[in-house]
């Protein structure tokens, strides 16, 4: 499938050191961003280069379809 | 509401933001300063290497407030160990040293202190800060001025400016809310990590240690962090690597010619960023708006070092801002290239030769003629006699 269906991330908080590293890559306009301070996780990103993937130095970004409910019907 | 109109709100507390602050109000401006966090400089992204000159420069008096440890030069290695040792006690031993007379190069500086030192020195200088402060939007009237939109502790607030400075780094969202094109390239961001560390011994130089082997794309690097601690951290390339930065720096540490060194360290902290390679902002000016310091790429393209250019860039923008206005000019874009044109002329045309340089070593297929290359660059930048004047 290609990487330009949109796309949700999951950011794994565990291991993120907060960088802004994701947010300094992000291609998106103004505004896609978490309340701490990374690419927004609570809305699809219609982008989906996933360049915030490749910048991460702890690859804690990861991301599923943001379609998945329709993959399951 | 006679209070909220300001001639300068500047969005982030960071060198360059507090720097811009400083010099406008010390000129009779009125700035308000925001920043979103609630402790400056943290969390770090940045090695904290800056220069004595850089500070003097720009007023700030080397203060034991903020200093990690003095830095005397630099070791530059190749990427199997060989280096070339740059000490300004040997070079220049009348100048440069530890004893009473002499001074230091530069420092590693606490960025957390620093950047309270920094935003300190500038409500002295009558400016007013907000902490917990995030900007949201601007938008620019007809009267020459434009409303910025804040939040502060939760409530939202509308204030007046004149000029909004976009100093909020190289996340910097105010630059896209003018539609500047600050979008930078992947193949010029480079991923770091560093590990503040124990047990790593260090002799007042800042190490710098090139090879596409160690440090795809970027370099690593091992610096003095005070206390007897180290920093050990490395840059990398994305598209250089199939590995993520944690995973080369773990190569680094435990497999490289420095593993002997480093068998005993011990992690204190880890902190890491992403470190433009890139050219300044092309654009870095719209209808009421500038941007200065990593907002607008003021980073030096062959070091990633960013704190110099930014206190520079604030100094150049604080001192443009406060003539420009004293004069009651209108805050255009047009008007406002001036304050562009000023920095390319004092900083910005140097780093773009300095990007030059940079393009040229990495647009080497060859990786062992670039690794030579840039192990060369390197070594001959921080020389006393370099073609390239520090920035």
């Amino acid at each position: 499938m290609s990487n330009k269906e949109p796309v949700i991330f999951t950011i794994g908080w565990n291991a993120c050191i907060n960088c802004g590293a994701c947010v300094a890559i992000c291609p998106q306009e103004a505004g896609f961003i978490s309340a701490f301070d990374t690419i927004a996780v609570d809305r699809p990103c219609d982008i989906a280069c996933l360049l915030c993937e490749d910048i991460c130095p702890v690859s804690t970004i990861s991301h599923s379809p943001a379609n998945l409910t329709s993959f399951a019907r | 509401m006679p209070d909220s109109q300001y001639d300068l709100v500047i969005i982030g507390s960071g060198p360059a933001g507090s720097t811009t602050a400083r010099f406008a109000a010390q000129q009779g401006l009125k700035v308000l300063l925001v920043d979103k966090r609630q402790e400056l400089g943290a969390p770090i992204q940045c090695s904290g290497a800056v220069s004595r000159h850089a500070l003097e420069e720009v007023g700030i008096t080397p203060d034991a407030e903020f200093i990690h440890e003095p830095i005397y030069g630099f070791g530059i290695y190749n990427e199997k160990g060989d280096s070339t040792v740059i000490d300004y006690r040997r070079l220049k031993a009348d100048e440069y040293g530890p004893e009473e007379g002499k001074k230091p190069l530069g420092y590693v500086v606490d960025r957390r202190r620093f950047d309270r030192y920094l935003m300190t020195q500038a409500e002295r200088a009558g400016v007013e800060v907000w902490l917990k402060t995030e900007g949201l939007s601007y938008k620019p009237g007809s009267n020459g001025s434009c409303e910025v939109f804040l939040r502060r502790f939760n409530q939202e607030i509308t204030v007046n400016a004149r000029v909004l400075v976009g100093a909020d780094g190289l996340q910097s969202q105010v630059g896209k809310w003018a539609g500047l094109r600050t979008h930078i390239k992947i193949t010029e961001l480079a991923s770091c990590l560093q590990f503040i560390v124990d047990q790593v011994e260090t002799e007042g130089l800042l190490e710098i240690i090139t090879g596409h082997e160690w440090a795809p794309g970027g370099y690593a690097w091992v610096f003095p962090k005070g206390y007897g601690y180290a920093e050990i951290g490395l840059g990398v390339i994305p598209t250089m690597t199939d590995r993520n930065a944690q995973w080369h720096l773990d190569r680094f540490i435990h497999h490289s010619f420095f593993k002997e060194r480093f068998k005993n360290s011990r992690i204190l902290e880890i902190q890491g960023g992403g470190v433009p390679l890139a050219s300044p902002l092309r654009t870095q000016y719209a209808d009421n708006l500038i941007l200065v310091g990593d907002a607008a790429r003021h980073v030096n393209p062959i070091t990633g070092g960013g704190i110099h250019t930014a206190l520079s860039g604030g100094y150049i923008a604080g001192n443009f801002l406060a003539g420009f206005l004293n004069q009651g000019k209108a805050p255009t874009a047009q008007n406002l290239e001036g304050y562009q044109n000023c920095w390319l002329e004092e900083l910005g045309n140097k780093m773009w030769k300095l990007y030059e340089v940079k393009t040229e070593i990495f647009r080497k297929n060859d990786l062992a003629e670039r690794d030579i290359q840039l192990y060369q660059t390197m070594a001959s930048y921080f020389s006393p006699d370099s073609e390239y004047k520090k920035i």
